[in-house]
């Protein structure tokens, strides 16, 4: 039998695997957005934002829009390499427990 | 943890990753009240040149209603994300307001504006870019709204002057007001569903 695979414990959290499948879908997302999205509390998610923000799987940039602070996120090519492999790690481990 | 629930929460994760995806595409689709704003504009400008015989009517209620709908979109734009499909379905409307509003106001300041003119121009435009979207999203209500504003152009090529003002009256109708209200109506029910996800991605 084949090695299975080992899930990447950063994107395996369920808010940073949200946060990181809702960027995967935009160009740039504002921390509100994505707050409004995942329905979690500014605190829990600019954690979970700094921890994928330090994998390198996202980039951040702070700027003004009206005078108002506004921080954007988006997915680095890095990060977008990291799901790819989660999905398929994790289509890898699903294949497996089927045929046990 | 058992075979079967490690099963369940793999099963999990990978439909936590599709719904979110689908959440962030969602985004370029809640334009509803756009259709809506613009119908209403279509009637104020038709009601103002008819009853107020004034050549200013169009000109004037679509340079306000541009300037407002500009507000409203950075407005809405600043809080959304920007997808691809966002910026491709924004690039073809905003191309048809500059096309439509240089083709207009040549045609009324050249003297040679006329109403089979101005339903023909409008209704195969409306149609050429509703069609567009409607293939980029993959949407067949948004062509068949294509198909509608195809075919007052055509009336308006063919028919009378009353024929063509009707078909453009009721391409409005269908096309923006009706239209509208459906998109705002499944854009709801859409939020609806994404707070499902919510729940999903804190389970």
């Amino acid at each position: 039998m084949p090695d299975l695979p080992e899930l990447n414990p950063v994107i395996h959290g369920k808010l940073r695997l949200a946060l990181l499948s809702l960027l995967s879908a935009v160009e740039e997302a504002e921390f509100t957005w994505l707050r409004a999205r995942t329905g979690s509390t500014d605190g829990n998610l600019g954690a979970q934002l700094m921890k994928l923000e330090e994998a390198g799987y996202v980039a951040v940039e702070k700027k003004f829009v009206m005078r108002k602070p506004q921080t954007l996120y988006r997915m680095t090519s890095a990060g977008r390499e990291a799901l790819t492999e989660y999905v398929q790690a994790l289509k890898q481990l699903l294949g497996a427990a089927i045929k046990t | 943890m058992t075979g079967s629930a490690e099963e369940q929460e793999l099963k999990d994760r990978l439909r936590l990753i599709e719904n979110m995806i689908i959440e962030g595409q969602q985004t370029t689709q809640r334009w509803g009240w756009a259709f809506v704003f613009w119908g209403v504009a279509y009637y104020l400008a038709i009601a103002w040149s008819t009853l107020g015989k004034s050549e200013w009517a169009w000109p004037v209620t679509m340079i306000v209603a541009s300037l407002l709908a500009g507000i409203l979109v950075s407005r809405k734009a600043s809080k959304h994300p920007g997808t691809t499909i966002g910026r491709a379905i924004g690039a073809v409307w905003i191309a048809f307001g500059i096309s439509i509003f240089l083709l207009l106001c040549s045609l009324g300041a050249s003297g040679r504006y006329e109403p089979h003119l101005f339903v023909a121009i409008i209704g195969a435009m409306l149609g050429g870019a509703n069609a567009t979207c409607s293939m980029i999203l993959r949407w067949k209500m948004q062509f068949a709204c294509a198909l509608v504003w195809w075919t007052s152009a055509i009336i308006g090529c063919f028919g009378s002057e009353t024929a063509g003002s009707v078909a453009f009256l009721l391409a409005i109708f269908f096309c923006l007001i009706l239209f509208g209200i459906y998109c705002m109506v499944s854009e709801s029910r859409k939020r609806g569903l994404s707070g499902r996800n919510r729940d999903e991605a804190h389970a």
